[in-house]
């Protein structure tokens, strides 16, 4: 401080209290008050080294700001595949709900086609399908609140479809061919209510999905953009600190400039490979599971069709046309998944297998023999279409866990050491802002 | 201020760093994006047809003709089964090997399935048998097709089925449409309604919601009562689950339907005298005419040998009282 004169002068003079010792006006307004400060405030910084002082202050700044911006970096990424495995997690739940019910829908029907006497096996895998979907319910509801709204309608869906059913069952148990209409009833209720809920939740956790793995993949931006304006701010500084102290290169802040280039290339380079695990993952081992995923409740959706063409008995042709584009879906989602991943394609039969036999119950009732087709539809002997189709369920099953499995340890993976990183980058902007500051006092104090 | 030279270009360069500094600042917070989602939006109520709502038949004018029952007179004699004559829609079922029937597979005591052993079963199932027994000399060769109200007419246009034995009622505006055997039952439309109603007709039934099969000549017998509030249903049976389910107040239709209705729900009773006459035939494609005559014979035949009264006395004796003596064949088609 070199030009303190104007600071000392009585900023609090009081009129009639010596009007003629004082050099400033006898009232000071509150306005002039405030126009006193900021001079004094201009002056404290006037000259070389107040314009030091001022670097000095941008540069702390600049370096820790460098810091956390790479640790925000980090931060962003680390969060963003936290969240991109749980909508994942989410997404398979999703799944499982949906493939539980089309199976329950599928046992239902089937049992339908049987008569009035419901297997009790195939009841059992019911009760457990509808179990396990309820739960499910409870246990997405819990992981993704913004899903709240749409699982309590889906709830609803799924309560209004088992009623029907333990309805129709009653009527069936009867006798009663209003049980029939009763379980037609509930299948196309669950159709037009509870499958388009699922389908919302899906699409909408498979978008928040992409919108955490570009989150993840964008998070290198911000520490590259703030690494390399801190670099030209240091860089600026040192350039004018050699202009005004006839010194090439302030050391101390040149070593500044150092730590963020090492921050800079480190956060680039550790985030630029979080970005392609992601990428990879993406075309990968996540394409793969919702492949599969979408495969498997087309399937199912299949199977109560190729039931609901029988229990219709002759008009269901309806019910056959969504037959065929359910395995529409099923057998290109199959093959997306085998190229994704040829371990994937080894579902033993494949679907195809299921087709041929679905084919074969197919051209039995067209040919009038109803009473075989059923036959050959609910049997459950080795070769029959329902022993082929569990066998693809459990293989297909099996490959969607692996998928599943894989994109969420590759998250987790992809996440090793981002926090520590982030942390690291925290600390090297601390240690940016002290040599900056120190290397600008050393100047400073050759002023004094 | 200061007298520097570089004085003007100084509070310059500061003001480039402290933007520098602001575009890092914003870049960071930029950064922190929020991790809270929209809530997932609910799909908007699907347009996707239920199987129960389908369009009610238009209310243009009836066509009027002399006389609805009458039919083709029966082949005679009639063939005896196995040998029909070449040539002749007989002998083109007879050669695919079996009779195809568009039958109604919840009409419980008409054509119903059976829960309990699968089996679809009922008086129009019995006369359905009987054309199989006459062609075949056996009633089992026959498929049977469950179908609704409304695809009556379409399959019968598109050859789909041979015959329809679905409690269709003979009417003009269908002859238009198709060919009708001579009639062989008379029925009557009646209402169905809670027990405990006092409502006996249609008439007492103002504001309430009345349930009818979507196709059906009762859904458009409804149109007569403009204060009752149609309903419609793909099947009887439909409008049976909305009667229960408190959607619909009452059902109109078919006696026999409504008496097979009744007997599936102990909290439903077939109340009134009919306000209709029903006379059910079975529907043939309209250019089957040797069929029609087949089927005349056949149906003569089943009432002169008692087999007509064996399957009402079977079915609907219970529900409707003795059997009628049965209508007394027209063929006045020629």
């Amino acid at each position: 401080m070199t030009r303190t004169a104007p600071t000392t002068a009585p900023a609090s003079a009081r009129p009639g209290a010596d009007p003629y010792a004082s050099p400033l006006p006898t009232v000071a307004s509150p306005a002039a008050r405030a126009g006193q400060r900021m001079q004094r405030a201009r002056l404290g910084v006037q000259g070389t080294p107040g314009r030091m002082r001022l670097v000095s202050a941008a540069l702390v700044v600049v370096g820790l700001l460098v810091g956390l911006a790479a640790a925000q970096s980090f931060s962003v990424a680390d969060g963003a595949l936290v969240r991109a495995d749980r909508n994942a997690a989410q997404l398979v739940r999703l799944q499982d709900i949906q493939t539980l019910l089309v199976r329950a829908d599928a046992d239902a029907t089937n049992a339908f086609v049987v008569g009035g006497l419901e297997p009790a096996d195939q009841r059992a895998d019911y009760d457990e399908a509808v179990d396990r979907a309820v739960q499910q319910v409870a246990f997405a509801a819990r992981a993704q609140p913004a899903d709240g709204e749409a699982l309590a309608a889906l709830s609803s869906a799924i309560q209004s479809y088992t009623s029907g059913v333990v309805q129709a069952r009653a009527a069936n148990r009867q006798g009663l061919p209003l049980g029939a209409q009763y379980l037609r009833e509930a299948s196309a209720g669950l159709r037009a209510d509870a499958l388009p809920l699922l389908g919302a939740l899906t699409s909408a956790n498979e978008e928040r999905v992409q919108t955490e793995f570009d989150t993840a993949g964008r998070a290198q931006v911000l520490a590259l953009v703030a690494g390399l304006l801190g670099l030209v701010i240091v860089a600026g500084a040192l350039v004018w600190l050699a202009r005004r102290t006839h010194r090439y290169v302030n050391v101390p802040v040149a070593g500044a400039g150092v730590v963020i280039l090492v921050v800079l290339v480190a956060s680039v380079v550790a985030l630029g490979s979080v970005a392609a695990a992601v990428a990879d993952l993406r075309a990968g081992s996540y394409a793969s599971a919702r492949a599969l995923a979408g495969a498997r409740i087309a399937a199912f959706d299949a199977k109560a069709n190729e039931s609901l063409t029988l229990v219709s008995r002759g008009s269901g042709a309806a019910f056959e046309a969504a037959w065929q584009e359910s395995s529409a879906v099923t057998s290109s989602l199959v093959a997306e998944a085998a190229q994704i991943d040829p371990a994937a394609a080894d579902l033993p039969g494949g679907w195809d297998a299921y087709t041929a036999l679905h084919q074969e119950i197919r051209s039995l009732d067209d040919g009038g023999g109803w009473e075989q087709a059923v036959a050959a539809a609910i049997s459950r002997e080795p070769g029959s279409a329902n022993a082929t189709f569990d066998a693809f369920d459990a293989a297909s099953g099996e490959q969607l866990t692996a998928a599943s499995e894989a994109t969420s340890s590759g998250l987790r993976d992809a996440r090793s050491g981002l926090a520590l990183a982030g942390w690291l980058c925290g600390l090297a902007g601390v240690l940016a802002a002290l040599l900056a500051w120190w290397g600008l006092s050393q100047r400073i104090e050759e002023y004094r | 201020m200061s007298g520097d030279v570089r004085g003007t270009q100084e509070p310059a360069r500061g003001r480039v760093v402290l933007a520098a500094v602001v575009t890092l600042v914003g870049a960071l917070l930029a950064g922190c994006t929020s991790s809270g989602y929209d809530p997932t939006p609910l799909p908007t109520a699907s347009a996707a047809p239920s199987p129960t709502s389908s369009p009610s038949p238009s209310g243009s004018a009836a066509p009027v003709c002399d006389d609805p029952l009458a039919s083709y007179a029966p082949i005679s004699p009639l063939p005896a089964p196995g040998s029909m004559p070449s040539g002749s829609t007989m002998a083109t079922i007879a050669e695919r090997g079996r009779l195809i029937v568009g039958v109604s597979g919840d009409s419980l005591l008409l054509g119903a399935r059976n829960p309990i052993s699968g089996q679809l079963e009922g008086f129009d199932i019995d006369m359905a048998r009987l054309v199989s027994q006459a062609i075949f000399g056996d009633p089992d060769k026959i498929e049977l097709r469950v179908i609704t109200a409304a695809e009556r007419i379409p399959l019968l246009e598109d050859g789909s089925v041979d015959l329809v034995a679905r409690n269709m009622t003979i009417t003009c505006a269908r002859w238009e449409q198709i060919a009708f055997s001579a009639e062989y039952y008379r029925s009557g439309q009646k209402v169905l309604v809670p027990l405990g109603s006092s409502a006996t007709s249609l008439a007492d039934l103002a504001g309430q919601r009345v349930c009818a099969p979507a196709g059906s000549t009762s859904l458009v017998k409804l149109e007569d009562f403009p204060e009752v509030v149609p309903v419609s249903a793909a099947t009887h049976t439909g409008c049976l689950v909305k009667f229960q389910q408190g959607e619909v107040d009452a059902i109109t239709g078919d006696d026999t339907v409504l008496a097979g209705l009744a007997a599936q729900d102990p909290y439903a009773q077939v109340v009134g005298p009919a306000f209709t006459a029903e006379p059910y035939g079975l529907g043939v494609n309209q250019a089957n005419t040797d069929l029609v005559r087949f089927v005349n014979a056949v149906l003569a035949q089943a009432v002169a040998d008692g087999r007509w009264t064996q399957s009402y006395d079977r079915w609907l004796a219970d529900a409707l009282g003795a059997a009628p003596a049965p209508p007394v064949p027209d063929y006045g088609r020629g």
